[in-house]
């Protein structure tokens, strides 16, 4: 799996969470901050890890979520470890 | 086997716990919680906690709104989350504490409809409503017992099916009710960045 393609599916993930202003989605790059750009309150971004889940068909483990930084990239990241796990 | 041992005694659920023994992260003047009194492991709880002289100092007399928000997040998320951690990873609570930070995140709405104050106790009855990634995020209400009622002996039934009723006699008064309140345990390692 491509990081573009990565990337692309995580703007269709952010699409759905409520409290992210689509405008904001405009752009989006490896550097955006959920926090910081995107104005995701810390305790949303979970729910966001959980959904990206179901979309990549993928299950983080707890040690994966605890280390997680708050960009773009870090998300990318991981799904791409987890997919490599297997 | 559902839940911990804690110095070779087998804790089923909180009702056999002192919470000091559970929110140890908590000093006296800062634990709000004075007794579980009924505790279903992935369902809820109901805890009790009676206001002291120190918590309503300055504040004529009333224990504050915000301080009934605390008191509920210890009596649920970290009280709960803790539980569910140390049964998952056969720890105590004392391991916990050294590997994570049980942090308060998140408030939804919170009303309140009448006070309390110093010498009324109150039942916390708490229910979760997610838990993932040890992010608990729990809602409930307060309630103020009447004076003298045997706290553990009426809730010695009690079930799931009341809990989420929040079924409770005539003689209870309600509170405040409270919801998304959110905590999260959070890797020790994290803080020291």
């Amino acid at each position: 799996m491509e990081r573009q393609e990565v990337i692309d599916g995580l703007i269709e993930v952010l699409k759905t969470v409520r409290m992210i202003d689509p405008e904001r989605l405009v752009g989006v790059t490896e550097e955006t901050d959920f926090m910081k750009d995107l104005t995701v309150p810390s305790s949303e971004l979970i729910n966001i890890v959980a959904k990206v889940e179901q979309k990549f068909d993928i299950e983080f483990e707890d040690d994966d979520i605890d280390g997680l930084g708050s960009q773009v990239k870090d998300v990318v990241d991981l799904i791409l470890k987890v997919k490599a796990r297997g | 086997m559902a839940g911990y041992y804690d110095n070779g005694v087998h804790i089923e659920n909180l009702c056999a716990v002192n919470p000091k023994d559970i929110l140890i992260a908590y000093g006296p003047t800062k634990l709000l919680v004075d007794k579980y009194h009924w505790h279903s492991p992935k369902v809820g709880v109901v805890a009790s906690y009676t206001p002291k002289a120190h918590d309503v100092e300055d504040h004529f007399g009333v224990f504050r709104g915000v301080d009934q928000i605390e008191a509920f997040v210890q009596a649920t998320a970290g009280s709960l989350a803790t539980f569910l951690e140390c049964e998952k990873n056969g720890w105590a609570p004392t391991d916990m504490k050294d590997k994570l930070v049980p942090s308060f995140i998140g408030i939804g709405t919170v009303n309140f409809v009448s006070y309390l104050e110093e010498g009324d106790t109150f039942v916390m009855l708490g229910k979760t409503t997610y838990y993932k990634f040890k992010q608990m995020v729990c809602e409930g209400r307060i309630f103020k017992a009447p004076k003298g009622l045997d706290l553990d002996d009426y809730f010695k039934n009690f079930a799931e099916e009341r809990l989420f009723k929040y079924d409770l006699g005539p003689e209870f008064t309600l509170v405040s009710a409270l919801f998304d309140i959110t905590g999260r345990a959070i890797d020790r390692s994290y803080f020291n960045r």
